[in-house]
């Protein structure tokens, strides 16, 4: 499996928590995850269910103030939030690369703020607000590791309650 | 009582850390404590240090020199290690010398192999510190400068060479697969054990680099890091200068 790329809709926060557990479900080491959209969109409710379902101990939030913070868990989950930094200079003052580039599962807030620094093979979630507690997440796979990845997180998201994936059609 | 050496390098992800003493021309080692850490050196490296001296039954002013692995390497490993290095020096107040990240690999490759050994840095981005030693002897001997380089580029060019090499290096283990084209040309893959810096080939690298006066004045103040890759700053001052200089 290649480049992928599909939308799913969650009708809840509960329902995106979900979803972002089943991604935490099917991550390995070494994958990086770009989470972009507007605050409030859900990017860390997505993060909170990747922790939850990587065993991770301890409330996650934005680590807007800290930049990163590495969790524990059955994989090390590496939580980015760029919004703060200015310059793509600045994400070697975090080790940036040698941490994406370590055996940690990457997740990325305002990752889409410095493309030229991202590894070439992401998968990028996209969430949009589409009504009080409902979203949609353009989901798009750049390579054939995040495109596998991509694949086996819309199985996995396919019986979940409140979560839609429509037959895996392309956006455009 | 002989010169005590303490070196270090933290550009990878195993912090090499020994304790040496010299002798006539060279620095014997007296004990090693390497180990691997990485992204963790930072909160690492000093209690290594110290429980490596109490073990030696000595204490920080025994010291006589400082060492540091140089890079390249890791960015943010080689600002590790370079500025602890710097703090430990100033604050013992001894000289404080440098030597490659890629020299140390290379002398604790020599101490088991000869013939022209490729060392192959992970510098990150897709990208390798490729560098060339000829082993005999028990030396190394530099073939060509730090640089940083894409991995095609380095298979390609040190495919053109007559004998095949001896290889190693942690950038082998992210670019396995661009480096095989060399191993099916006869290049021979050396024990992974040899592939990040040790202490005790970073002693013998300083050693040989101080022969060769190559080891840096000794101030804390002059020596610099090897980063190869101009950081993304660096970069952007040196193009915005530059473009400056273009403009009417």
């Amino acid at each position: 499996m290649s480049a992928l790329s599909f939308v799913m809709e969650t009708d809840s926060a509960a329902a995106t928590r979900r979803a972002g557990a089943a991604l935490g479900a099917a991550v390995h080491a070494g994958d990086v995850v770009i989470l972009t959209g507007d605050l409030g969109a859900g990017k860390t409710v997505i993060a909170q269910g990747v922790a939850s379902a990587l065993g991770v101990s301890g409330h996650v939030t934005s680590p807007t103030f800290n930049i990163l913070v590495v969790h524990r868990g059955s994989v090390g989950l590496a939580h980015f939030d760029l919004y703060r930094l200015e310059r793509a200079e600045q994400l070697e003052d975090i080790d940036f690369w040698g941490v994406v580039e370590g055996d940690v599962v990457s997740l990325i807030e305002w990752g889409d703020r410095f493309p030229e620094a991202l590894p070439a093979d992401v998968l990028t979630l996209t969430l949009e607000i589409t009504g009080d507690e409902s979203r949609r997440i353009a989901v798009s796979a750049s390579g054939e590791r995040s495109g596998a990845l991509a694949g086996s997180w819309r199985s996995a998201c396919a019986g979940l309650d409140g979560v839609a994936v429509p037959g895996g059609r392309a956006p455009r | 009582m002989s010169r005590l050496v303490l070196a270090f390098d933290t550009a990878t992800d195993r912090c090499a850390l020994a304790l040496g003493r010299w002798a006539v021309e060279h620095v014997e080692t007296i004990a090693t404590a390497d180990f691997d850490a990485p992204r963790a050196a930072l909160g690492r490296l000093l209690p290594a240090v110290r429980d490596l001296l109490i073990s030696e039954g000595l204490a920080p002013g025994d010291l006589c020199e400082v060492v540091v692995g140089r890079g390249p390497g890791s960015f943010t490993g080689v600002r590790i290690g370079v500025a602890t290095a710097k703090g430990l020096a100033h604050g013992l107040g001894t000289p404080l010398f440098g030597a490659g990240t890629l020299d140390a690999i290379a002398w604790a490759c020599a101490g088991r192999f000869s013939g022209v050994l490729g060392v192959v840095g992970d510098a990150m981005r897709g990208e390798v510190y490729p560098a060339l030693f000829e082993l005999a002897d028990g030396t190394a001997r530099r073939l060509t400068d730090d640089r940083v380089a894409h991995p095609a580029d380095v298979v390609a060019e040190w495919s053109a060479r007559a004998a095949p090499l001896l290889l190693a290096g942690g950038g082998l283990r992210k670019h396995a697969a661009a480096f095989r084209a060399l191993e099916q040309a006869g290049a021979q893959l050396l024990p992974e054990d040899l592939w990040l810096p040790g202490g005790a080939g970073l002693l013998a690298a300083y050693g040989a680099a101080r022969a060769a006066d190559h080891a840096g004045d000794g101030h804390p103040q002059t020596l610099l890091p090897i980063y190869t890759r101009l950081s993304d700053a660096e970069e952007n001052e040196r193009l915005r200068a530059g473009g400056q200089g273009e403009q009417p």
